[in-house]
């Protein structure tokens, strides 16, 4: 019994060693070839469409071997990659969404690939100029653009037919949008069985709507010309948006669908609402599975403003620091055979992310997707006509994610019947406090 | 006499210390196992958290001492009231419906009749199902667009309710789906004791023909109160650290009201990337329930009896 115990308790303290032993994360494979892992959070249909790109590029050369990990969320695997970061275990090549940059930036454990542009030469003016300028910070390419959308105003033809609106022409500024929402909604008695526009409570949108009239999230030039200190989107133009939110939803024409990305597109598809923002890289599924014709827009402005364009959204593909020199050379093959038009053109056609070099526009694949989903080009358009400045360029701060969250408690705060300018200054204030917090971390 | 003594007690003494010590050294192989288990998985994350609460600290690790300052912003930030506000009114819509509802299913079913099992499998079936699967379930249920709830409103002419987007019912939606999925396992447990009440006692009411329900207050009550007081503690606890639902149904939304203390936690920790506050909240809300604990076992555990 005795032995039986003691050998017990020598299996459990071996078990518990295996569990810390680790693996080196990457490496060379038995074949010679060198191995890197990709970590990326892409889901569902897109970890497939994923997997394929990059075992197409396995079988394109005979010297690199590239492993693709799903981890996730963005938000997950951006807070796996923090605690694994400058160790063996780190990814040579991990997907990070927009809003991480900063953090990367300021991780000190990312490999900028302006390094391996300046050392061959390579041309970025291939690359999508509004894309790419999103990961340039001081005038260096930190990361390779990889999946990038927009958002744009996606709204049901039919329903614009019915009420007497033309579907070809969307509106563009607040004021068409609140009398197009009038005209959509409908009311039986106290019930409302069809409103006009949601917009999902989600801090990227407003983000957008600010941008386009090209207003400032933060000081500094967006955190851009120095380190942000305060938030800067509770002016005039940030206001204008909640307005907007707070007089439609008090009209009756607005209806609030929360913090879910498929719950505002089944409320879409149930014919529930009539207009809404989306993703531009979910107006493709959104068109197949409407019983309706789609129609897609730009993003909506207030009256008498220029609009500047939309910021882009997504992610790209950083580099790890202090690998050997023979997974940087891989890391950086790869990255520049996923920019190649072949692969981009793919990528665009069954992801509906944009493609970071135009050129794929040119290929025979998207051509054919655009004649059959003509959506898909206005969501292109409205990429080309963005005004590149430190407003479409996005804010440049590590405390997005809390920023965002500030600014959902605002949105559905005004669904409480909370004046705006209150609501917006509360979450300014909020955003103050952790910008001053952030500012003391290393 | 003298020589006699020592002469027993040298052998005695030489013995006593080599065996005591072999049982000491056995008694602590024993416990190895469990204790380098609560000590990795629970004794050193816990006082490194109580650790990391004194400092400014993201995920790789502090990197300020900050003293009290963690906890003086999180006391006398408006979200931290809301969450303290959200998590009692949570524990209160949740653990009394839950026990109530799990004893009274329990009490239908404790009686010996044919086809009683299939009923049993049903009232203990939600312990099986995991919280992010039945949390799916009931967010579909809830959808305001297609849900089961706003379909039968609609049917039946009355107004459809935003459950998760309204923050006067979120909270309540949750609990509600909370309750039907803890009731599972609290059914089980409560079941479990009904069966080991001692039959003889059931058998000495029937001669004696006392009611139903004096049989009730008298016999199973008292002879139950064990396990109840288990399931109390257990239930008050789990219902403080309640997160999947939450995560799954509102991600502590709308407007907060439903962003209880282990949701806030998280959120700190995970998404804001600030491991300071996140320790500080979770050092309050573990002397909140061992206060909480201590406190039941104080008063609760008189009016349990033992057998």
């Amino acid at each position: 019994m005795k032995k039986l115990l003691i050998g017990l308790s020598v299996l459990f303290v071996l078990f518990l060693t295996a569990c810390s032993g680790t693996e080196s994360a990457s490496g060379t494979t038995e074949d010679g070839k060198t191995e890197i892992i990709f970590w990326h959070a892409m889901g569902g249909e897109l970890e497939a469409s994923v997997n394929e790109i990059v075992d197409n590029y396995n079988k394109s050369q005979d010297k690199y071997t590239v492993k693709p990990v799903y981890q996730g969320s963005y938000e997950e695997s951006l807070t796996k990659l923090k605690t694994v970061a400058g160790t063996e275990d780190a990814p040579a090549v991990t997907q990070i969404f927009e809003a991480g940059t900063k953090q990367m930036i300021d991780s000190g454990n990312v490999q900028p690939v302006q390094k391996f542009i300046d050392e061959e030469n390579y041309d970025t003016s291939q690359w999508e100029e509004n894309i790419s300028s999103y990961y340039q910070v001081d005038g260096e390419q930190y990361s390779m653009p990889f999946n990038s959308s927009t958002p744009v105003l996606v709204y049901n033809k039919d329903a614009f037919e019915k009420a007497g609106l033309d579907p070809e022409n969307a509106p563009r500024t607040y004021s068409e949008l609140k009398d197009a929402a009038e005209k959509l909604t409908i009311k039986e008695g106290d019930q409302t069985s069809q409103y006009g526009l949601s917009i999902l409570n989600y801090g990227w949108f407003f983000e957008e709507l600010l941008a386009t009239q090209g207003g400032m999230y933060v000081d500094n030039e967006n955190g851009r010309s120095g380190e942000a200190t305060k938030a800067a989107f509770n002016d005039e133009k940030g206001q204008k948006v909640f307005e907007l939110i707070s007089d439609m939803h008090e009209a009756g024409t607005f209806y609030n669908v929360g913090q879910t990305w498929d719950d505002m597109r089944a409320a879409f598809q149930s014919e529930t609402i009539t207009m809404m923002l989306d993703s531009s890289a979910g107006v493709k599924g959104l068109v197949d599975n409407a019983d309706f014709e789609v129609g897609v827009a730009y993003l909506p402005h207030p009256d008498g403003v220029d609009p500047q364009g939309v910021v882009i959204g997504g992610a790209s593909l950083w580099m790890a620091k202090d690998i050997s020199e023979k997974q940087e050379q891989a890391s950086w093959d790869f990255m520049k055979y996923l920019s190649t038009p072949e692969v981009q053109a793919k990528w665009h056609v069954e992801s509906g992310y944009f493609a970071i070099n135009p050129a794929a526009y040119k290929e025979d694949l998207v051509k054919q997707e655009w004649e059959e989903y003509p959506q898909l080009k206005v969501t292109v358009d409205q990429l080309h006509d963005t005004v590149s400045s430190p407003a479409t360029q996005g804010a440049l701060i590590s405390i997005f994610p809390e920023a965002r969250q500030q600014i959902v408690t605002g949105m559905e705060s005004l669904y409480q019947g909370t004046d705006p300018k209150e609501a917006l200054d509360k979450a300014a204030a909020e955003v103050d406090t952790v910008l001053e917090k952030g500012s003391r971390s290393r | 006499m003298n020589a006699a003594r020592e002469l027993q007690s040298v052998p005695a003494e030489e013995q006593q210390p080599s065996k005591s010590r072999f049982a000491f050294l056995e008694g602590w192989l024993y416990l190895l196992p469990s204790i380098v288990l609560f000590g990795v998985f629970v004794f050193y994350p816990m006082f490194r958290t109580i650790y990391l609460s004194f400092f400014l600290a993201d995920q790789i690790g502090p990197f300020e001492f900050a003293g009290l300052e963690n906890y003086h912003y999180i006391l006398s930030s408006d979200s931290f009231q809301s969450s303290i506000k959200a998590t009692v009114l949570f524990v209160l819509f949740t653990v009394p419906a839950t026990i109530i509802l799990a004893l009274f299913l329990a009490l239908l079913t404790s009686e010996k009749i044919m086809g009683i099992g299939i009923f049993r499998t049903f009232f203990s079936s939600t312990m099986g199902m995991s919280v992010a699967a039945s949390s799916v379930i009931w967010m579909f249920m809830y959808n305001p667009s297609i849900g089961v709830f706003s379909k039968v409103a609609e049917w039946l002419g009355l107004p459809v309710i935003q459950w998760l987007q309204n923050p006067d019912y979120a909270l309540l939606a949750v609990s509600l789906s909370t309750i039907w999925m803890s009731t599972g396992f609290a059914y089980l447990i409560i079941l479990g004791g009904l069966q080991n009440i001692d039959p003889h006692l059931y058998e000495n009411a029937r001669v004696a023909g006392v009611s139903y329900f004096y049989q009730l207050r008298r016999i199973t009550l008292p002879m139950l109160s064990p396990t109840l007081f288990f399931i109390v503690t257990v239930s008050f606890i789990n219902a403080f650290q309640t997160f999947g639902q939450i995560d799954i149904l509102t991600k502590g939304g709308p407007v907060e009201s439903t962003n209880v203390i282990v949701y806030s936690i998280y959120k700190d920790a995970f998404i804001n990337n600030d491991v300071g506050s996140a320790s500080a909240q979770a050092v309050i809300l573990f002397f909140c329930v061992l206060a909480l604990t201590v406190l039941q076992f104080k008063l609760g555990e008189r009016k349990v009896h033992y057998q």
